[in-house]
């Protein structure tokens, strides 16, 4: 690969845009360019430069213009929403007595593990146990699960463990680890599988947030955040390392 | 799958969306307005949404909201005045000498965004801050990924060339 070709190359490369093909020529032309190696650490420098101005979060007075507005609204379609619910209610227990709870899918467990990252977020009920020490995250959760999560703190690659909570994934306790990246938050939630079997990687997309599960070691894996996928892609390669 | 409800698809990227209308307008004011006009917005349209990413849609709006505004006024580069409000604290484990340095250079950076024409300014934002993926990015701001790309590049060497000297405080950041 020459320079040139690098030069369409380079903005996705830094971006984790390429494919695994593409960035393995990338990085093979780097390693024997100076030039190109200093374009790829500028560009690099230059993101974690503009990563370092500081957020500016939503100030108290719009969240509330914005909240009453949102309630104000919502409120005359729920009625209805309520009226129309209910009826159903009443339809489907006047007609099917005999159906029986089925297994919650896999479906309905995903927007469950997506609400509760979003629960963790706006209620502000992110950590029980903050530390970004593993030993202390671990031991917290002793007596709380009757499986032992692995907890890592993954600060080397750019994802710092920040706490710990107790959770509920399928109506079953979980273990919810809480990862930074920039200012984004990813939730780890780790729950008991009880089968036992390992699965690959499911990659799957919801209301803009990223999901990954897997099982493995007997446990089910959830990670979810508002983070791009590349990255969330790469949080999850460095918790396999 | 429940339908998507408001309160969980929209509000919380509340404060990613006033963290992008401050770029987009440079004044907090404005911001305000801006993403609570959008708020409004999301919430007429909300019945018609349907692909399941909340925060870029929300985004979308925010962006539409700001450039509706803005077309109503006779001079868009310069409609809304720049507000000059210093940085935050900066990172008490440095030493003053330090804390000066970082505080000049998240500073000068800040400037150098502000700066960016606004096409160039929103896909850096989206980018580097918000971390949406190029396809997200087109979608956001009605373009093809090619002019992400090519947007991304061009923003990159103007920043690049702009802070070149700020590079010497490099590992600060």
């Amino acid at each position: 690969m020459s320079c040139e070709v690098l030069d369409q190359d380079l903005e996705a490369f830094v971006d984790h845009e390429l494919d695994d093909e593409g960035a393995r020529r990338v990085r093979e032309h780097v390693a024997q360019c100076e030039g190109c190696r200093v374009r790829v650490a500028e560009r690099q420098m230059l993101g974690r430069l503009i990563r370092s101005v500081p957020y500016r979060t939503a100030p108290d007075r719009l969240r509330e213009r914005v909240a009453s507005q949102t309630s104000r609204s919502l409120m005359t379609r729920r009625v209805f929403t309520w009226a129309a619910a209910a009826a159903v209610i009443v339809a489907i227990a006047g007609g099917t007595a005999l159906l029986r709870p089925s297994m919650p899918d896999r479906g309905t467990i995903m927007a469950e593990v997506v609400d509760g990252h979003v629960r963790s977020l706006m209620a502000n009920h992110l950590f029980d146990v903050q530390s970004t020490d593993q030993h202390t995250v671990k031991p917290w959760f002793l007596g709380k699960l009757d499986f032992s999560p692995p907890v890592v703190d993954l600060s080397s690659s750019g994802f710092p463990l920040i706490g710990g909570r107790l959770d509920y994934i399928d109506g079953r306790p979980a273990a919810a680890l809480v990862y930074q990246r920039h200012q984004h938050t990813i939730n780890m939630f780790v729950s008991d599988d009880g089968r036992g079997a390992s699965t690959t990687i499911e990659r799957r997309s919801l209301r803009g947030f990223h999901v990954r599960h897997w099982t493995r070691d007997g446990m089910s894996f959830w990670v979810v955040s508002d983070l791009n996928e590349s990255e969330l892609d790469e949080f999850v390669g460095a918790l396999m390392r | 799958m429940p339908a998507p409800v408001f309160e969980t698809t929209v509000l919380p990227h509340l404060d990613a969306a006033f963290n992008f209308a401050r770029w987009l307008t440079r004044n907090d004011a404005e911001a305000e307005d801006v993403v609570q006009d959008a708020c409004v917005r999301a919430l007429r349209y909300f019945s018609s949404f349907r692909h399941d990413d909340g925060r870029a849609w929300f985004f979308t709006i925010v962006r539409n909201t700001w450039y509706s505004r803005i077309s109503r006024r006779t001079s868009a580069a310069d409609a809304t005045p720049l507000d000059s409000r210093q940085d935050g604290p900066a990172d008490a484990a440095l030493n003053p000498e330090m804390r000066l340095l970082q505080r000049d250079t998240v500073g000068r950076v800040r400037q150098a965004i502000e700066r960016l024409p606004v096409d160039f300014r929103e896909v850096i934002v989206l980018r580097e801050i918000e971390g949406l993926s190029y396809k997200e990015i087109a979608t956001v701001a009605n373009v093809p990924i090619g002019t992400v790309m090519s947007r991304l590049a061009r923003a990159r060497e103007r920043l690049l060339a702009e802070l070149q000297t700020v590079a010497s405080v490099e590992t600060l950041a």
